[in-house]
Formats: C-alpha cells, sequence, structure tokens
C-alpha cells in the first residue's frame, strides 16, 4: 500500500467533511423554515407540535399577501422580457461589431452591476420621486431592468463566444441579409444562453428588495418588501409558508438554469 | 491558360490591403474566366485567405477594384455577391438537419416548397448522402460534413465557389478522396472555383491554374506543369516540389548557352528567357529526379560522397554530400535487384544540361527593415 496514496485519501475525506459542513451551515438556516411553514399555531416555532397547511392556506387568502405575490410574479416577467429584448441585441451588437467605443458601452451597461445596490435604490429614489414613478409598477420594473440587464448580456455574450462565426460569414455568402442571419443563424443557436440568461433575470427580480423597498409603498408592494416589513412589524410565521415557496421556485428555476446549462456544453 | 477572349468571372484591379503599416496584399491583379479552377497556394501569412476574404466581401480593400461577374462589386455586401464558400471546418448550421442546410440558401431565395425538395434531393444524390437528410451535422463524419457542405453551395448554383483550405482537417486518405470528388464535381457543373490551400500536391492534382503567393504578392502563376517545370524564382522552385540549388555567378554566355561558376564549378546552363549579363548573380536549379548517379566526369556533374540513401517505395532517395558541404538529392526510380544504399561511396551526381534552369538570385533577405521584405 503506497503510504502517500493513504495519507492522500485521508486529506480528501477530510476535505469531503469540511465541504459538507459548509453546505449544512448555508443550508439549514434555510431549510428550517420548511418544517416551520408546516405548522399550526399563531407564532414561529420550531419544532411544530402538530402539521397543517394553515400558513399556506393563509397565505393564499389574505389579499395582502397573496396580492403582492402576484404583483412580484408581474414585475418579474416584465423586467425579463424587457430586460431580453434590450439584452439581447445589445450583447450581440457589442460581440460581433466593430463599433467604435465598444468597450465603453460595455462598461456602461456593466455599471449596475457594479453600483452599491443600496446606491442606486437611493439615486432611483430622487430621480423617480420627481418623474413620479415611485409606488408604480412601471417604476419597479424600470429599475428591474437596470438591475437584471448585465447578468442576461453576460450570459448572451458567453453564448456568442461559443457559437462559430464562420456560420454567420457562410450565411451571408450564401445570401443571407442581416436581419435573416440574426433570426435564422444566431438566435436559434443563443437559445439555451438567452434561457438562462432570462430564468436568472426573472430570479433576481423576484427576491430584490433593497431597490424595491425604496420604491414601493402600499400600491406596488413586492413579496420581498412585504415579507421585510411583516418581520419588522408582526413577525407571523406565515413568512415561514412564503419563505418555502419562494425556495422551492428558486431551486426549481436553478435546476432548470443547470439543466441549460448541461445542454449548451453538451453542445460546443 | 489566362485566356484573354474567356470571358472573366473574377477581376481583381490593383487590389492592396493594408492593416495599419503593414501590407496584407500589395497591388495584386488577377483574372479568373468563367468555369476555371484557380488555386492560390502560398505558406500562411502569404495573403492568399485575405484575397479569398476581399472577393467574399468579409473586408474591404485599401484600394483596387474587385469586378464579378462584370460587374463592380468592390463596395457590393457579401449577401449581393452571389458567391458560395466552403470552410475548413465546415461552417453547417448546428441547429439544422442536413435537408435544412442544404435547403436554407434557396429559403433565402424565396424558391418554392416544392422547388427546394427536388433541388436538395438532387444535390444529395450527386453526393450520395441522400440517406442522412435528417440527421444533424455533429452525427455525420468529416468527410460527409465537407461533402454536405460543398452540396449546400452547388445547390444554387453560385457564379463562383471560394474554398479556403476545404480539406485541412480530414485524414491524407479522405482528402485525396475528396480532392477526385471536387474534381468531378467542377468537371461536371461547371461552377468557377478559387481554392486556397497551403499544400502543393494539392494545387498540383486539382487546379487549371496554380496563383503562387509569396508576402501579399503573386510570386508566379500558371499552369500546374509550368510551375512545376519551369520555375521563375527560387521561391517557386522550392515551394512546389523538392528542388537542388547551386548558387554561383554567370561568367559568359554563347548561343542558347550560359555558363554558370560556382563553388563545386563552373556548369553550362541553358539561357533563361530574361536577358543576362556576366557578373550577375544565379541558381541553378535542377530537380532530384532529374538527377542520377553516375560515373562519367560530365561538366554537368558534381562529386560527392553518399551520406545516406532512403528507400521511399518507387524511388530512392540519396543524399550526397559534396566537397563545399552542400548537400545534392538524387532520386532514382527503385528496381527489382537493385543495388542497396551504397553509403559513404564516393560519386558523380549529373544532370543533362536540358534539365537544368537558371534562376534569379533571391531577394536579399538579410538586409535589416527593408520595407519590401516586411511579411
Amino acid at each position: 500500500m503506497n503510504p502517500l496514496f493513504g495519507s492522500s485519501h485521508i486529506a480528501r475525506r477530510i476535505v469531503t467533511a469540511a465541504a459538507w459542513l459548509c453546505y449544512l451551515f448555508l443550508l439549514v438556516p434555510s431549510l428550517i423554515v420548511v418544517p416551520i411553514s408546516f405548522g399550526n399555531s399563531g407564532q414561529i416555532e420550531f419544532p411544530p407540535r402538530e402539521f397543517s397547511l394553515g400558513l399556506y392556506r393563509q397565505f393564499f387568502t389574505d389579499p395582502a399577501w397573496w396580492g403582492s405575490m402576484v404583483q412580484s410574479l408581474v414585475v418579474a416577467v416584465a423586467t425579463t422580457a424587457i430586460a431580453l429584448l434590450l439584452a439581447v441585441p445589445a450583447a450581440y451588437a457589442l460581440a460581433r461589431s466593430e463599433l467604435p467605443g465598444r468597450g465603453l458601452l460595455r462598461g456602461l451597461f456593466m455599471m449596475p452591476m457594479l453600483v452599491p445596490v443600496i446606491v442606486l435604490g437611493l439615486g432611483l429614489y430622487l430621480q423617480f420621486s420627481n418623474w413620479g414613478l415611485l409606488d408604480t409598477t412601471a417604476g419597479v420594473v424600470l429599475a428591474h431592468v437596470m438591475l437584471t440587464t448585465p447578468y442576461i448580456m453576460i450570459s448572451v455574450m458567453s453564448g456568442l463566444q461559443h457559437s462559430d462565426i464562420a456560420l454567420e460569414t457562410v450565411a451571408s455568402i450564401m445570401g443571407a441579409s442581416r436581419r435573416v442571419v440574426f433570426f435564422r443563424v444566431v438566435l436559434p443557436q443563443l437559445g439555451p444562453a438567452i434561457a438562462v440568461g432570462a430564468l436568472f433575470a426573472f430570479l433576481m427580480s423576484l427576491d430584490e428588495v433593497v431597490v424595491a423597498y425604496f420604491l414601493t409603498g402600499t400600491d406596488a408592494m413586492t413579496l420581498p418588501v412585504k415579507m421585510y416589513s411583516s418581520i419588522r412589524w408582526e413577525l407571523t410565521p406565515v413568512l415561514a409558508a412564503v419563505s418555502t415557496l419562494l425556495t422551492v421556485l428558486s431551486l426549481l428555476i436553478a435546476l432548470g438554469i443547470i439543466a441549460l446549462q448541461r445542454k449548451t456544453e453538451a453542445h460546443s | 491558360m489566362n485566356a484573354p477572349s474567356a470571358p472573366a468571372m473574377v477581376q481583381l484591379q490593383g487590389v492592396t490591403k493594408r492593416y495599419g503599416e503593414f501590407e496584407a496584399l500589395h497591388s495584386i491583379d488577377l483574372s479568373i474566366a468563367k468555369g476555371e479552377f484557380v488555386t492560390l497556394l502560398g505558406p500562411s501569412g502569404s495573403g492568399k485567405s485575405t484575397l479569398l476574404n476581399l472577393i467574399a466581401g468579409m473586408i474591404g480593400p485599401s484600394s483596387g477594384r474587385i469586378i464579378i461577374d462584370g460587374r463592380d462589386a468592390t463596395t457590393l455586401p457579401t449577401n449581393r455577391r452571389g458567391l458560395g464558400m466552403v470552410f475548413q471546418n465546415y461552417a453547417l448550421m448546428p441547429h439544422m438537419t442536413v435537408f435544412e442546410n442544404i435547403a436554407f440558401p434557396l429559403q433565402v431565395r424565396g424558391l418554392s416548397k416544392d422547388e427546394i425538395r427536388r433541388k436538395v434531393t438532387g444535390v444529395l444524390d450527386l453526393i450520395q448522402l441522400g440517406h442522412v437528410a435528417g440527421r444533424k451535422p455533429r452525427e455525420l463524419s468529416g468527410g460527409q460534413q465537407q461533402r454536405v457542405s460543398l452540396a449546400r453551395c452547388i445547390v444554387y448554383n453560385p457564379a463562383l465557389i471560394l474554398m479556403d483550405e476545404p480539406l485541412g482537417a480530414l485524414d491524407k486518405k479522405l482528402r485525396e478522396q475528396m480532392q477526385l470528388e471536387i474534381k468531378r464535381l467542377h468537371a461536371e457543373l461547371g461552377i468557377t472555383m478559387l481554392y486556397v490551400t497551403h499544400d502543393q500536391d494539392e494545387a498540383l492534382t486539382m487546379s487549371d491554374r496554380i496563383v503562387l503567393m509569396n508576402g501579399g504578392r503573386i510570386e508566379q502563376q500558371g499552369q500546374p506543369d509550368t510551375l512545376y517545370f519551369k520555375p521563375e524564382t527560387v521561391f517557386s522552385a522550392e515551394f512546389i516540389g523538392s528542388s537542388n540549388l547551386i548558387p554561383g555567378e554567370i561568367a559568359a554566355g554563347e548561343g542558347g548557352t550560359v555558363t554558370l561558376k560556382t563553388a563545386l564549378g563552373a556548369f553550362p546552363v541553358p539561357a533563361p528567357d530574361r536577358p543576362v549579363r556576366p557578373g550577375d548573380r544565379g541558381v541553378l536549379l535542377v530537380r532530384p529526379e532529374n538527377m542520377m548517379l553516375t560515373d562519367r566526369a560530365d561538366p554537368t556533374s558534381v562529386a560527392g560522397r553518399i551520406e545516406d540513401s532512403i528507400l521511399l517505395g518507387g524511388v530512392v532517395r540519396h543524399f550526397v554530400r559534396c566537397a563545399d558541404g552542400s548537400m545534392v538529392i538524387v532520386q532514382e526510380l527503385n528496381q527489382p535487384g537493385r543495388a542497396g544504399a551504397r553509403r559513404d561511396e564516393t560519386v558523380r551526381a549529373g544532370w543533362t544540361m536540358d534539365h537544368a534552369r537558371l534562376l534569379p538570385p533571391p531577394p536579399d533577405t538579410t538586409l535589416p527593415n527593408t520595407p519590401l521584405s516586411a511579411g
């Protein structure tokens, strides 16, 4: 038996154990809300004494909760749609054209990723109060489009890097106009990259709390903002049910993203 | 082959391409006749791919004009030049089936569904790949993919098909098979083809005319046998086929013969077409297969010692080291019962005068930073 092999074997076990501890440390606080959400009492308790779906019933029947959930979904869908329309053409232009000042433009598009969200929130608050966009769906959507566009662009640009530029050249030699090249050659290949970007954008918008907190009041309140204020003012166990629902939704979307990325890798 | 009467499919007039200070192409004039198979041959960086990209319209010339099928195409967008192109990496659309790939250029041209089906089926039969019509390109072998990519060009009958090292990614046997297939398609369809390669054998096999490029210029052009038997420069001689080159100085000339004085002796050479004067420098070229081992001390022979003999199947190559240290290669046909390698034997390598050629000296590339030697 090789002693070196033995020691590296032990080292690997220690590393594995450490990794699992980290995972648990990260996961347990999120997972603990799951059993709590199935409890049946007026307060948060762990472990719950009896199991029921009462908290979920409460969530889906209270218009204050249910309404903000719908509001969040509306904002997330609108954000994703608008951000896609902006980010996909922008990414294509930045990746393929020889536009002067391309680097500067790319920097500008990426800026919202670098500016602290709280600063962005404050800035948007001051600006939107002049424009009468405070506490409107349009205002939140606009802000979220800003936040999510760079992420879609990154995903699409990396997709473009994987797609062979010769395909666009050959299509154009065969007589295809730029429009045909974009819709019949570029877009179909970018499908998975665009879907990944869109899911990211949807997820980000769905649980974005800082900017939405600045921009919304009672009318346009999104679910995370509602949760945040609920934590501060009432601390109801419905929060556990909401958290569980959000976690499941995020998990599903994350799995979707992973599946899509696998598919892209298998392609290239 | 550069027949002026045949209508030109492509004409380049003084085409120059500069990238900043670097001149990738120096004022190229080139005419390709309808139906001709022309090969751009040259080492990498010689400008052959740049020339192809200029004709395709992927880049624009710094100066000069490009005329395609009688129409000034210098500033015409790529998609309106009516060309076809075959790439080394096939460039088939991965998200389309073989059928859809070939149908694409027809759809772009707005043909009816029935017509598209008929034409695609026709070319699939022509390349004998009808059975894979429903497959995706990645399910095909490299050779099959390249045939599909050829079919995708042929199907819409472009004025000119450009091929950028189309067989570079295939193994030797498949490459030779595909060379014949491309030649067959060219002969059957009569499409003008401009083929780029750095492989001299491929150029010799396939072309009506070879355009040899060197450093952004046309070094020499002509039919394959002209380039092989009558190279005009040392570069041409060395790039196509192998060659024995003996540098020297022209001593005298009378009638059709001049004498070249070299470190290995003075040799009579047929006078070249260009005027030469005593005192000019020159290089003597004899192809290895035109040399033979001999005992006679002819004026057209050099003395040396056999350093090595290698068997290449049908032929044997002798490497003969001469007195001044230079090497002469003698290639003889292999015969049954022929004596084996006579290593270290002192021999003479001889040739007949008609097989020798006097070339001008190569441009002096040792001069530092001359603008002409750039690239």
